[in-house]
């Protein structure tokens, strides 16, 4: 699903954020990427999201080499790829419903198509009561879970979190932990940023370790 | 590492999985990227169908999308409608004074017309030449070339003109001659100044013809007036016309600005730029349109606090002067340059935007 080929990113033309990665994620994989802070864990998503482009290497998507993706065809490939931040990116002047359609809006699914897979995408989530809140009425978990049946109501079959639990507490990190290996059991590849080792330790899923942007571990935790 | 079974069954599934390239083509097919082997049929027989319904379908959605803008736009300039007036206003005023001045012009043109049908030019006859002797002349002019109309006055009424316009019978009475000529009134059919005075020196030289006279200084006048009002509008218009692209786009960038998150959030969950635009336009393209509106407006309202005095001041000099008023096709013509102006200035505002917060 993922292919690094020596693939470095430089920032600024001074220092390497990334350099020399070279690994593979299959189809249907769940991968955590972890290290110290700086270590390069958010430019290496942002590269798979095509934020930033690599200053060297190639990464592969899906066989597809997306640096040779032209500008104009970026948005078309992000719509492939579910993505949750760690400070959720919710919009506060819509509801959770409206939230939660907003990538299917983008891609002009009909309205009662949307309803139909927003409401599916927040039931999973354990959301459906709460479609008519506004974001901030709800409780920081609440809205992560949110954030989460955004970045899945639109089936990605790729789906990238960079630190979703980072401002939970270890229970609710857990649940949305949860969330995450029930999407990768329906046939997602899952990668998630994080440096919550305990949690990762207790999850037995493959973890890749980052140090000054170097891959230094790639522990196949099964 | 294996897929589940129902995504490698569905032939959309391949397509859902990479190509993006692909992916604007079966982006109908890939969205419903099915769950079940039931949902996967599903999914794959809507992909055999023809491609006809997926294109008229995301025209549709297309259409929904600007339709739910435009209102979604509007709606957010109702949310703060003393601002939105504001913005509207100074746009109406930027257009007021070209859109004035054009009129003026237009009605100056109308006045210019009447000049070029009075642009007559008198031909005096020589005073050896008699009545008879003149009507075969003025007949002979009448299918000269470039002539369009003759009208011969004879000696004596000219002298009967002459007295009543001067009130001048009395004294007139006491001279036992006529000494007034004979004269011809021709109409040119081309009435350009260079033409009539081409006609004049022709027709002087014409035997019994003494002078020809023709007064155009003051009309070339007035035309020169007329082409200096039309480049000053123009000028105006242009240097407002940028008044506007400034204020609608100034506004844009305030709103843009605020909505920042929204379209980083949008752009990364795959909207394009037509459809970040797209808000913006419409915001832009209502700003234009009230502003257009708003002159249109003030237009009706300056003429009608300014027609009393103009007729009053035009009547004392016995003229009969309407004053110009927009019409239905200039309103529309104004309209639509305000709502384009305002569309533009959005286009600029957002483009300069879009390229600083989007990543590359
Ligand atoms: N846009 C940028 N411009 C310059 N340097 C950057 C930029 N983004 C990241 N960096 C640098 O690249 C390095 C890696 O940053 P990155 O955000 O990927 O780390 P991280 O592993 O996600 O850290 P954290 O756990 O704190 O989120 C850091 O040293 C950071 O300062
Ligand atoms: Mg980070």
């Amino acid at each position: 699903m993922i292919a690094f080929e020596h693939v470095g990113k430089r920032y600024g033309g001074r220092f390497d954020a990334l350099a020399g990665l070279d690994f593979r994620v299959e189809r249907g994989e769940m991968v955590f990427l972890t290290g110290h802070s700086g270590a390069g864990k958010s430019s290496l998503l942002k590269l798979i999201m095509l934020l930033e482009r690599p200053s060297r290497g190639r990464i592969l998507v899906a066989g597809h080499d997306i640096g040779r993706l032209h500008t104009s065809q970026v948005p078309y490939y992000r719509r492939q790829i579910g993505v949750v931040f760690q400070d959720h990116q919710l919009l506060t002047d819509r509801n959770i419903f409206h939230n939660v359609a907003l990538p299917l809006m983008i891609q002009g699914v009909p309205p009662r198509e949307q309803a139909r897979r927003v409401r599916a995408a927040l039931d999973k989530v354990g959301l459906l009561h709460r479609e008519k809140a506004l974001p901030i009425e709800l409780s920081g978990g609440e809205q992560q879970r949110v954030g989460i049946a955004r970045a899945v109501v639109n089936k990605p079959a790729l789906l990238l979190a960079d630190e979703p639990t980072g401002n939970l507490d270890p229970a609710l990190s857990a649940d949305i932990m949860r969330l995450f290996e029930d999407f990768n059991r329906i046939g997602t590849t899952v990668m998630i940023a994080s440096h919550d080792l305990a949690l990762i330790a207790r999850l037995h899923h493959r973890t890749l370790e980052l140090s000054d942007g170097r891959l230094i571990a790639d522990k196949d935790a099964r | 590492m294996s897929p589940p079974r129902s995504r490698n069954e569905s032939p959309s599934s391949s397509r859902e999985r990479g190509q993006p390239r692909a992916e604007t083509r079966t982006r109908k097919a890939a969205a419903q990227a099915p769950e079940s082997p039931e949902a996967a049929e599903r999914a794959a027989r809507k992909g055999a169908r023809s491609s006809r319904v997926s294109v008229e379908s995301r025209y549709r959605s297309w259409l929904r999308h600007h339709a739910a803008m435009a209102r979604d736009s509007a709606r957010r300039l109702l949310v703060a409608p003393i601002a939105s007036l504001l913005t509207m206003l100074a746009i109406a005023i930027a257009l007021t004074l070209p859109a004035a001045l054009w009129l003026a012009l237009d009605s100056a043109r109308l006045l210019d017309n009447e000049l070029n049908d009075s642009a007559q030019l008198t031909l005096y006859l020589e005073t050896s030449v008699d009545e008879s002797q003149a009507l075969t002349l003025s007949d002979s002019l009448r299918d000269a070339a470039g002539v369009g109309g003759v009208r011969l006055i004879t000696a004596a009424e000219g002298m009967q003109e002459f007295a009543q316009a001067l009130d001048l019978k009395r004294s007139l009475s006491l001279l036992d001659d006529n000494p007034l000529p004979a004269s011809i009134v021709i109409t040119p059919l081309d009435t350009t100044p260079e033409s009539v005075r081409a006609l004049a020196t022709r027709l002087e030289g014409e035997p019994g013809v003494a002078s020809a006279r023709l007064d155009l200084a003051w009309l070339e006048r007035l035309r020169q007036l007329g082409e200096l009002g039309q480049k000053v509008t123009l000028g105006l218009a242009l240097l407002f016309g940028l008044g506007v692209l400034l204020v609608v786009g100034n506004t844009i960038r305030l709103s843009v600005e605020s909505r920042r998150q929204e379209i980083e959030v949008v752009t990364l969950i795959g909207a394009t730029h037509a459809f970040v635009r797209r808000p913006f336009l419409y915001s832009g393209a209502w700003y234009g349109l009230g502003g257009g509106l708003l002159a249109c407006g003030i237009l009706a309202l300056g003429g009608n606090w300014l027609a009393a005095p103009v007729t009053a001041l035009v009547q004392s000099y016995g003229g009969n002067y309407v004053l110009p008023a927009l019409g239905v096709a200039g309103g529309a013509t104004l309209l639509f340059s305000s709502t384009i102006l305002g569309w533009i200035g959005a286009w600029i505002a957002v483009g300069r935007h879009l390229a600083s917060i989007s990543p590359r």
